[in-house]
């Protein structure tokens, strides 16, 4: 720092630089208005506009990770296995082929095109999956450090943040204009936690509501179905299948594009999610679950059997969301078992109405041509 | 004690009014304080004019998130206050780019806006603003004080530095006068006038020195000159009871008549029935002047926050005694230095306000601290010279706006870096030869800040005619301040 920009008493407390004030010339110099006669650096001064001060996009640092330096026996041993398995399909394969080309040219050269091709193609699956659990792991480390930003509320690397949730959310076409007004509300002055805030309501929005009607429908399907399913062993295999079809559906909406890998990893982060919140909201009491349940097992005990089922998927609708989610619940409020409850059950009872009614009102609805009643 | 009483009474019977009718039509009585040239008036135009045009506000998520349909100006509630005179205080901003002129008497208007409430019923909120002159804000303290009290207190100021120098004329007038001789009005007019030119003294822009009571002294309004206007503190001697008829049971008497008259009065209207409350602070202006004025800035704040009721609110309270629940604190003018510097602006303040901030938290409100700028009037940029880079803030300063060999036009751009602030709020408040150096103590040349004023931006009219006004963080104080109540 120049001498001259430090004040002489002052700077015994604090670096400090006097104040100063310069003059648009008309060949766009500057002309420094006080203290001491300007260019005594024998350098031009320049001013350079900041539009936005956006320019510099800060890389955000890594949090420092609790890293537990220890043998992982358990995965050494499944590697070591699978790598023992490769090299024995590897084996097979080339004497396979061997034995291809001894029987016959020309299928020797076809085994050789397709082990080629089932290679080419196991490296795509392969890279496909890598991705698929780098973008979930970027998920879950985008938002910690959404959840660290409200806190300290730092301008920058919030700044940086939500340029990243820009890039997360890029392929979304429903969410372009969203995405122009936060951009344009970069260029303005606004705190990190208020920037974070700002990013959720934008770009969650809409987003939280299509998951909820997802998690809603998944559930209703899934009542529905139990409820009328012959047997157990059908119940919890579509129980099952619709979890992950729902995950699956969720992960697509938030961005995350896990492969089947990452898919089983994340089905396995959400079960055990559901572990540690004891799969119940705060919001959600248990007596008003018991009571609503025990009111649908009194009309009928089919129909309580599939309420209760679709309660389950729900639950775990709601838990996926937490672990699929990129940004934490901060400025909206995280959709409630109620919220998914009572959509369910009014489905359910317009599904019912349906069933009774249709015959008799379709006098009335004869401008609905797919209730065809003979 | 039996006044005090009847008070009581008489805001309990209002509050229980107001609840029963704000129960289906919910209003929010927001105050707009701040001592003079702090930018109420400013600031209330932008907010009045953000909510009723639709301005940018991206974190104020009601209209952000499009749930309030529609916002009008209604007719105010009071019909012995006049208008806030909104739209020609736009006027002067937008096309003469001049601020509008300072208060000069107590005015308010009524914001009605229509909103969907986050469970979709259509609902409205009233909202009160209310401006007054920021001296008036001066007097809450006097309430609790007798005039002896008073009398000593202002004394004892205006003997210390920098307020001796301006007080030299009133205190050789003062020891003139005997406090135990027969009252007379000749003397008690000049006592008045002398102690009144003291006051106008202290608060020219070079001092910027706050605390200023009795604050009608400087901004009589429609009472100049009545004896309630007209006393002044004595020298006066200690533990006797005032004579009948002497100078000092006269004083003393018009000392009560003033606090009747005014202070009373504007504190059960206008103050003791407030929802929430915005405290705007000139910090930079006090950085200007120097460290004397920082003090007296810190003392003020902390005199004003003490007269607010704040609280956590409760049936009780909504019923019987109105409450506080949020205070925000808002070191205005914030466009006039970069916008890095902003959080230690922020600190700065908190700083000043810690005893009456802890205070209030204790009690129950939420406080928060934001540098703010209700009508950002600069841009910003960075200077460079070699590898040297200042971040300054670009703007067309006031006419009579100085720095060292320049007066300014008010027609020249030019890029300010008014000086760094530090990281420590408390390196500000350094006794002595660690203080920093303002204009009430040295020239120009040695100032170690320069907050220069800086005129309204020029704004492009859009197609309905009114421009936005660009403004930092309004839309934060919005959120803070009755964001809670659309829900």
């Amino acid at each position: 720092m120049n001498k001259a920009y430090v004040s002489k008493t002052y700077m015994n407390t604090w670096q400090h630089r006097a104040p100063a004030a310069f003059r648009l010339d008309r060949d766009g110099a500057m002309v420094r208005l006080n203290t001491e006669t300007g260019g005594a650096s024998g350098q031009a001064l320049q001013l350079q506009a900041e539009p936005d001060f956006d320019a510099e996009i800060v890389m955000l640092r890594d949090l420092p990770r609790s890293s537990r330096r220890r043998v992982r026996w358990g995965a050494l041993f499944l590697s070591a296995l699978g790598g023992l398995v490769l090299l024995a399909a590897g084996m097979a394969v080339s004497s396979l082929i061997a034995d291809l080309f001894q029987y016959n040219r020309g299928l020797g050269w076809l085994g050789l095109a397709l082990a080629g091709l089932a290679a080419l193609s196991l490296m795509a699956v392969a890279i496909r999956e890598t991705m698929g659990l780098l973008r979930l792991a970027t998920v879950e480390k985008l938002r910690d450090r959404a959840a660290t930003m409200i806190v300290s509320d730092d301008r920058v690397e919030a700044r940086a943040l939500v340029h990243q949730f820009l890039h997360l959310t890029r392929r979304m076409p429903h969410l372009a204009r969203s995405r122009a007004n936060l951009q344009s509300h970069l260029a303005e002055i606004i705190d990190g936690a208020d920037l974070v805030r700002l990013a959720e309501r934008e770009l969650m929005t809409s987003l939280d509501q299509q998951a909820r009607t997802i998690i809603a429908t998944a559930a209703t399907r899934v009542s529905v179905v139990t409820a009328l399913s012959p047997r157990a062993v059908i119940d919890v295999l579509y129980v099952l299948a619709s979890a992950l079809a729902l995950l699956r559906q969720l992960a697509f909406l938030y961005g995350v594009r896990p492969g089947t890998v990452g898919l089983v990893r994340l089905a396995r982060l959400v079960v055990v999610h559901l572990g540690i919140t004891g799969g119940l909201a705060s919001s959600d009491s248990l007596i008003q679950q018991l009571l609503g349940h025990g009111i649908a097992a009194k009309l009928s005990a089919r129909l309580g059997e599939g309420v209760l089922n679709g309660l389950v998927t729900a639950r775990f609708g709601l838990a996926a969301l937490d672990v699929i989610r990129p940004m934490p619940f901060a400025a909206l409020s995280r959709p409630t078992l109620r919220d998914i409850m009572n959509e369910l059950l009014r489905s359910l009872g317009d599904r019912a109405d349906d069933q009774q009614c249709s015959p008799q009102s379709d006098a009335d609805h004869d401008e609905s041509p797919l209730i065809a009643v003979p | 004690m039996v006044d005090e009483l009847i008070e009581q009474i008489r805001l309990a019977t209002k509050a229980i009014t107001d609840f029963g009718i704000h129960l289906f039509d919910p209003t929010i009585r927001l105050g707009v304080t701040g001592l003079s040239h702090a930018g109420k008036t400013v600031f209330i135009s932008a907010l009045i004019h953000g909510l009723v045009r639709g301005g940018r506000f991206p974190i104020f998520e009601p209209l952000a998130g499009g749930r309030i349909a529609r916002a009008y100006l209604a007719p105010q509630p009071d019909d012995a206050v006049s208008r806030f005179d909104y739209e020609n205080h736009i006027a002067a901003m937008v096309n003469k780019r001049d601020w509008p002129s300072s208060t000069r008497q107590i005015s308010e208007l009524r914001v009605v806006i229509e909103f969907q409430s986050l469970s979709g019923h259509q609902r409205k909120l009233t909202l009160d603003v209310v401006d007054y002159p920021g001296e008036w804000l001066l007097d809450l303290p006097l309430l609790t004080k007798t005039y002896e009290t008073w009398a000593s207190e202002t004394l004892r100021l205006s003997r210390e530095r920098p307020r001796s120098d301006l007080a030299k004329s009133w205190h050789l007038h003062l020891a003139k006068l005997d406090p135990l001789a027969p009252g007379d009005e000749q003397q008690a007019l000049t006592a008045a006038r002398f102690f009144t030119e003291y006051l106008r003294a202290c608060r020219d822009q070079n001092y910027a020195l706050s605390l200023l009571p009795p604050g009608r002294f400087l901004m009589p309004g429609d009472l100049a000159n009545t004896p309630a206007l007209t006393f002044a503190p004595l020298d006066l001697p200690t533990e006797v009871p005032p004579p009948a008829g002497s100078l000092w049971a006269m004083m003393r008497r018009r000392y009560e008549s003033y606090r009747a008259v005014v202070v009373r009065p504007f504190f059960r209207d206008h103050f003791a029935r407030l929802d929430r409350q915005i405290v705007l602070v000139d910090t930079l202006a006090a950085i200007n002047a120097g460290p004397e004025a920082l003090g007296d800035l810190e003392y003020a704040l902390n005199e004003v926050l003490t007269a607010f009721e704040v609280g956590r609110k409760t049936l009780f309270s909504a019923l019987l005694r109105p409450r506080i629940d949020r205070i925000l604190l808002a070191a205005t003018k914030a466009d006039h230095l970069h916008h890095t510097s902003h959080d230690r602006l922020e600190n700065i303040l908190r700083r000043l306000a810690q005893r009456a901030i802890s205070k209030a938290e204790v009690a129950g409100a939420q406080v928060d601290v934001v540098a703010l700028s209700a009508v950002r009037a600069t841009r910003e940029a960075t200077a460079r010279r070699g590898r040297q880079q200042l971040p300054c803030v670009v703007g067309v300063p006031l006419p009579g706006e100085a720095v060292v060999g320049e007066i300014f036009d008010g027609v020249t751009e030019v890029a300010i870096f008014p000086g760094d602030l530090p990281d420590d709020p408390n390196d500000l408040l350094l006794g002595d030869i660690n203080a920093f150096r303002g204009l009430a103590t040295t020239s120009l040349q040695n100032v170690d800040f320069r907050f220069l004023r800086v005129r309204p931006p020029a704004l492009e009219l859009t197609e309905n005619g009114v421009p936005a006004l660009p403004h930092i963080r309004l839309d934060r104080a919005l959120q803070f301040l009755i964001g809670d109540k659309f829900v």
